[in-house]
C-alpha cells in the first residue's frame, strides 16, 4: 500500500515536469514570441500540423499515412529478410567450428559498417526504389541478429550439452533441443536490437536518396522551413519505433514462456 | 603449448581461406562482367586505399579525412560522457530528480539520433555545431540511461549492511554505489562509440566538405565507386580500432569485474 502511494507521488512529478516543460515551450515561443517558429514552432502549432498531415498531402505530396506506410513496408521488408537469414547464420557459425572460423573474419569486416554507409553503393546498384533501402536494412538487421544468435548459442551450458551426450543425443537433436532453445532469449533481444537498427537505418536512407517515407517527409519539410512538420516527423519516427519494439516485446513474451531470462 | 599452436595455426588458416574465398568471389563477380562497370573489384579499393594515405581525396589525404569525422566526434562524446554519467548517477540517487527528468530521457531515447539531422541543420546551420549537437545526443541517453540502471541496480541488501555499520551518504556513494555501476557505465560508453560514429557517417555523408563520410557521398555523386568503397573500408577500420580501443580500456580499468575479461 505504501509503496502505491509513492509511486503515485512520484508519477505526478512526472506529469507535472513535463506540463511545465511544455508550458515553457509554449511561453518561448507562441506566449511572448522569444523564440520565431521557422527556429521552434509552438507546441499548438504542432498538434495542429499533425492533425492536418492526416489528410492534407501539402506541401511535398503525401499525407503522414502514405509517407509511414511507405516506411514500413521498406523497413519491414528488409527487416524480415535480414531475421529470417541472420538466425539460422549466427546459429550455424556458432555450432560448426569449421564455419565460424571460415566466416568469421569476413563477418567481422562487414559488421564494423555502419548500416547508412552502404547506402551510396546500394543505390549504386539497384537505383533509388524500395530494393536498395530494403537492402541497406537487410545488411544492418542481419548483422544483430547473427551477433545475438550466435552468442546466444555460445553461452548454452555445457552441462546441459553433457547431459544430452550422456542420454545419447545425436549432434542435431543437441542443436535443436538444448542450444537453441536456451539461446531464444539472446535471439529474441537480437531481433530488438535489429528493429531499433532497422529503422534508424531507413530514417537515414531516406533522408538521403528517396521520393517518399517519413524521412524524405521532414528533409522535405527542412528546405522549406516547415520545422512543425520536422518535428512532427520525428515524433511519428520515435512513436512507430516504439510500437515495434512494443510489438516485439509482445511476441518475445509468447515465444519465451518458460522461466525469466 | 602444442595444441595452443595447432588451434590457433587452425583457426589463422581457415580464417585466411574466408577472406581469400571472399575476395576471391567478389573479384570473380566484377571481373569484366556486367557488375563490374559499377563495382570496383577488391585489388583497385585495396590499391587505392593504400594509395588514399599518400595522394589527395578532394584536396585532403585520408589521414585528414579519419581524423576530421574523429574530431567531430570526440569533442561531443566526451561533453556527453560528463554530463550523461553525472545525470544518471543523480537521477539513480534521488527519487524525485529521476521523477522530473525521466520522462524527458524516456521522450527524446526512441528518435533516432539520425532523425534530428533536419532540425540541426536548421538550428546550427551546417556549421560544425549542428554535427556536435547529433553527436551528444546519439550518446547522451544512452549513457545517461545505463548509469541510471547501474546505479539502480545496486543490491540493497549491500547498501542497507553498509548503512548499518554507519558508512555516511558519500561513503555509500564511493565505495558501494560507483564501484557496483562502473560496469554498466562501461556498457553504455561502448554503445555510445559506435552509435556516434554511425551518427557522425550519416551527418557527413547528408552535408559536408570532408570527413569519411564526405568520401563515400562525393564518390556517389562523381559516380566515383572505387572511392566509395575506399571510405568504406575506412570507416570499417577506424570503427574496429575505436571499438576495440574501448574495450581495452574496459579491460584494463575493471579488471576485477567479468565483464571486462
Amino acid at each position: 500500500m505504501k509503496t502505491k502511494k509513492k509511486f503515485n507521488k512520484y508519477m505526478l512529478v512526472s506529469i507535472v515536469s513535463v506540463a511545465v516543460g511544455i508550458f515553457i515551450w509554449w511561453l518561448v515561443t507562441a506566449g511572448l514570441g522569444l523564440v520565431k517558429s521557422n527556429i521552434l514552432p509552438a507546441p499548438d502549432t504542432i498538434v495542429r500540423t499533425f492533425i492536418k498531415k492526416l489528410y492534407d498531402p501539402n506541401p511535398e505530396g503525401g499525407t503522414l499515412f502514405v509517407h509511414l506506410l511507405s516506411s514500413l513496408r521498406v523497413a519491414l521488408s528488409g527487416y524480415g529478410l535480414g531475421v529470417v537469414l541472420g538466425i539460422p547464420l549466427g546459429i550455424i557459425m556458432a555450432w560448426y567450428p569449421r564455419i565460424e572460423m571460415t566466416v568469421r573474419p569476413v563477418f567481422d569486416l562487414v559488421r564494423t559498417v555502419p548500416g547508412v554507409a552502404w547506402i551510396p553503393v546500394m543505390v549504386s546498384l539497384a537505383g533509388i526504389g524500395l530494393l536498395s533501402k530494403a537492402l541497406v536494412i537487410f545488411i544492418s538487421a542481419m548483422v544483430a541478429t547473427v551477433i545475438n544468435s550466435y552468442s546466444g548459442i555460445k553461452q548454452t551450458k555445457e552441462v546441459h550439452l553433457w547431459v544430452g551426450q550422456t542420454f545419447g543425443a545425436s549432434n542435431w537433436e543437441l542443436l535443436t533441443q538444448i542450444a537453441i532453445p536456451s539461446a531464444l532469449p539472446m535471439i529474441m533481444t537480437g531481433c530488438k536490437i535489429a528493429l531499433g537498427q532497422a529503422w534508424t537505418t531507413l530514417v537515414a536512407a531516406e533522408l538521403l536518396a528517396s521520393t517518399k517515407g517519413i524521412g524524405y517527409m521532414i528533409q522535405q519539410a527542412r528546405g522549406i522551413y516547415r520545422l512543425d512538420i520536422v518535428i512532427v516527423g520525428m515524433i511519428v519516427i520515435g512513436l512507430t519505433g516504439a510500437a515495434l519494439t512494443g510489438i516485439i516485446s509482445l511476441i518475445e513474451k509468447r515465444v519465451l514462456k518458460g522461466g525469466k531470462y | 603449448m602444442a595444441t595452443f599452436w595447432n588451434k590457433n595455426g587452425r583457426k589463422f588458416a581457415y580464417g585466411a581461406c574466408g577472406l581469400l574465398l571472399f575476395g576471391l568471389i567478389w573479384f570473380l563477380a566484377t571481373n569484366g562482367t556486367e557488375l563490374g562497370k559499377i563495382l570496383p573489384d577488391p585489388v583497385t579499393v585495396l590499391r587505392k586505399f593504400f594509395v588514399s594515405f599518400a595522394e589527395p581525396i578532394g584536396t585532403k589525404t585520408m589521414v585528414f579525412h579519419i581524423l576530421t569525422s574523429l574530431r567531430r566526434m570526440l569533442l561531443p562524446y566526451l561533453v556527453a560522457c560528463a554530463a550523461g554519467i553525472l545525470l544518471g548517477v543523480v537521477m539513480g540517487w534521488y527519487k524525485p530528480l529521476e521523477a522530473i527528468v525521466k520522462p524527458y530521457i524516456e521522450l527524446i531515447r526512441p528518435i533516432p539520433p539520425i532523425a534530428w539531422i533536419p532540425l540541426s541543420i536548421a538550428w546550427f546551420g551546417f556549421a560544425e555545431m549542428s554535427k556536435y549537437f547529433l553527436i551528444f545526443l546519439a550518446c547522451f541517453p544512452t549513457i545517461t540511461i545505463n548509469t541510471y540502471s547501474g546505479v539502480r541496480s545496486v543490491d540493497e541488501t549491500i547498501v542497507r549492511a553498509a548503512k548499518m555499520l554507519g558508512a555516511r551518504d558519500s561513503q555509500l556513494f564511493t565505495t558501494i554505489v560507483m564501484p557496483s555501476t562502473v560496469p554498466y557505465i562501461f556498457a553504455g560508453l561502448q554503445v555510445a562509440i559506435g552509435s556516434s560514429w554511425a551518427t557522425i557517417v550519416a551527418a557527413e555523408m547528408i552535408r559536408s566538405s570532408e570527413g569519411v563520410g564526405w568520401l563515400i557521398i562525393s564518390g556517389q555523386e562523381t559516380s566515383n565507386m572505387p572511392q566509395v568503397l575506399v571510405g568504406i573500408v575506412a570507416i570499417a577500420l577506424t570503427g574496429l580500432v575505436l571499438v576495440s580501443f574501448m574495450r581495452l580500456l574496459e579491460t584494463k580499468l575493471c579488471a576485477w569485474n567479468e565483464r571486462g575479461q
